[in-house]
């Protein structure tokens, strides 16, 4: 297939595909968010866990139920402050251990 | 040797001007070798116990990086999903038994230093010690920040295994991170990667943070000497005094000032442990957040020994609860019951963490007790916390300050339930007191005897002041301001008062010991 070809017909598909399952994994995220830690839906700091949004068996609950959805593990070594900042980095550590899966 | 001695503020004194008068580059070896002379002078051993753990832990993560390494690169010339797989759980598995090994040795020593002072009795009365065995076993005896430093030794570790930092290639920078004498004897635990950019940085002397410094240092010392040596006394008296007949009131005053010694005592060590840091330029994390104002257990051990807490949850709760054995329990739990399934495992690791938290703190059955304690509170706040917003629905509570003091309360009784039992020696002295605060409180005989317990009237008026000015200080930081820049920000006279007045008030009224010896700080021998 020509490159041109793979542009106009492939890569849009490709594309819409990815954004499709990117927005269904986000939705998936937030619904795991709203189930257990509302607050972390309207919450627009970055340092969800220090500021106490976000406690330890909330943590250990939401992990539990990435990792079903996703099928995914999620090593205690991803379980920083940093990939809890917010749910946007939650979303991101998701969307990576899915890619590494 | 204390931080309220003179030999402290010499080695402190020289430190400073050492570190300043030095090339920048080499401050962090002046903060080492005045760590060695604190840990060499203050306990008059070699220090071996923290010798071992510093080259245990130097090699370990060494050996750990390097595994890592050599993973990064077997894996970048696999083609295949499978052989990726499987050359990366055989490079795990070797890094988890170098890991097993360093935990088991650190854990050893901390088990050693912490035990061995039962043990010992026992072998010397059936005579199963030789001399040379006796002075070598009285040497490990409980060694100077044991606690701290095999704790803070596995957390680095396991940083570099989860590969959240880089193992130190200088053993005497890692001696630096373990030994820094202003937190080994009672933490706070910090995190190496942290520490490290503290001990790299070059720092210039800077009147400000000295001044803050010093500043923290003397209110530190206020809270130690002037509020908890002397509700020590009362709380001595009480418990240790060998009274027939203690009124409950008695007993309940004595539980609430201990409450407030072992606050005032361990939150002053830490004041002064920042204080002198911070006139390095160091910054230590903050170990109290006021934990009084706390509106349920879990917010109070948020605020209480931070340190520790984050310690346990990200070294023990995480690393079990995503173990193969916690995910393993969760799923299973899962299937069974689908509601409270979902929990087991958090449950679980919070019972497991309190476990460890009650055998860290002390070796009696008491403290066992007080940790299981805590762990079934946590796990029942937990269970139960859907309940809690139904339940406040349909008694029409609503949010507001009195609420606010109604939880905080509640808090205050749950802590007061569990400090009986580290306070008292033994369970038959905990059942006394349970027993006696409600079954024969006696308020006339308590308020005619409290006066009898070591401290006069003045003593307890006093304690009110210094408690008054205490708590209006706590006020003030728990609503967002920063005394210290505030009292800065004072017109001299008023804020040079101010200063004199604590200073005095701790100069006149501090409890000193016999040669002006402070008695030692409480958390020491947990």
């Amino acid at each position: 297939m020509s490159a041109r070809a793979y542009i106009c017909c492939v890569m849009p598909a490709t594309i819409h595909h990815m954004r499709k399952d990117e927005h269904g994994m986000e939705e998936k995220v937030l619904e795991i968010l709203e189930e257990y830690c509302e607050e972390a839906l309207t919450y627009t700091g970055d340092n969800m866990m220090e500021e106490g949004i976000i406690d330890s068996f909330t943590v250990i609950n939401i992990v539990s139920e990435l990792e079903d959805a996703f099928d995914i593990e999620i090593d205690a070594k991803y379980v920083v402050a940093e990939n809890f900042k917010n749910k946007e980095a939650i979303l991101e550590l998701v969307e990576r251990l899915v890619e590494e899966a | 040797m204390q931080f309220l001695s003179g030999g402290f503020v010499i080695l402190w004194v020289i430190t400073f001007a050492l570190y300043y008068l030095l090339p920048p580059k080499h401050q962090w070896v002046v903060l080492a070798v005045a760590s060695g002379l604190f840990y060499v002078i203050g306990t008059g051993r070699m220090p071996l116990g923290i010798l071992v753990t510093v080259f245990s832990a130097y090699f370990c993560a060494a050996a750990l990086a390097r595994s890592l390494s050599a993973q990064k690169e077997a894996l970048a010339v696999c083609m295949d999903r499978e052989e990726k797989k499987a050359v990366k759980s055989a490079f795990e598995r070797r890094r988890k038994r170098l890991q097993i090994f360093c935990f088991a040795l650190n854990l050893g020593i901390l088990l050693g230093g912490k035990y061995m002072a039962v043990i010992l009795p026992f072998l010397r009365t059936e005579h199963l010690l030789s001399p040379a065995g006796d002075a070598f076993f009285s040497n490990i005896v409980m060694p100077l920040g044991v606690s701290f430093y095999t704790l803070t030794a596995i957390g680095y570790v396991v940083d570099v295994g989860r590969e959240q930092c880089e193992a130190q290639k200088n053993p005497l920078k890692l001696f630096l991170y373990l030994a820094y004498f202003p937190a080994v004897t009672q933490g706070p635990f910090h995190r190496y990667e942290k520490m490290r950019a503290e001990f790299e940085k070059e720092h210039v002397l800077d009147y400000g943070r000295l001044a803050g410094g010093v500043q923290r240092f003397v209110w530190g010392a206020f809270k130690k000497l002037v509020i908890a040596d002397r509700m020590g006394i009362f709380v001595g008296n009480v418990f240790d005094g060998g009274r027939p007949q203690v009124p409950g009131g008695i007993y309940a005053v004595a539980v609430i000032l201990y409450m407030l010694q072992l606050y005032a005592d361990f939150s002053g060590y830490m004041d002064m442990a920042l204080g002198v840091s911070e006139t390095f330029g160091i910054a230590l994390p903050e170990n109290f957040r006021r934990p009084y104002f706390s509106k349920s257990v879990s917010e109070f051990w948020r605020r209480w020994h931070i340190t520790l807490g984050a310690w346990f949850k990200d070294y023990v709760m995480f690393s079990f609860v995503m173990s193969g054995v916690g995910r393993k329990l969760g799923k299973a739990a899962k299937k069974h019951w689908s509601n409270l399934g979902k929990h087991v495992t958090a449950l679980a690791g919070t019972m497991l963490v309190w476990l460890f938290t009650g055998l860290w703190h002390g070796r009696t059955l008491n403290y066992l007790l007080w940790g299981m304690y805590y762990g079934v509170i946590m796990c029942l706040s937990l269970v139960l916390e859907p309940r809690y917003a139904i339940w406040k629905e349909k008694l029409h509570i609503s949010e507001g300050k009195f609420w606010s003091f109604v939880c905080m309360a509640r808090t205050w009784i749950i802590v007061f339930t569990a400090d009986i039992l580290i306070r008292t020696g033994s369970l038959a002295q905990a059942g006394t007191v349970y027993l006696t605060i409600p079954g024969s409180f006696g308020l006339r005989a308590t308020l005619g005897t409290l006066t009898d317990y070591g401290l006069s009237r003045y003593a307890f008026a006093l304690l009110l002041l210094a408690c008054a000015i205490w708590l209006l200080v706590s006020v003030c930081e728990e609503r967002g301001m920063d005394v210290r820049e505030r009292l800065a920000a004072f017109p001299w006279p008023l804020r040079w008062g101010c200063y004199y007045a604590v200073a005095l008030l701790l100069l006149i009224t501090g409890i000193y010991g016999g040669s002006y010896d402070t008695a030692a700080f409480l958390y020491q021998s947990f």
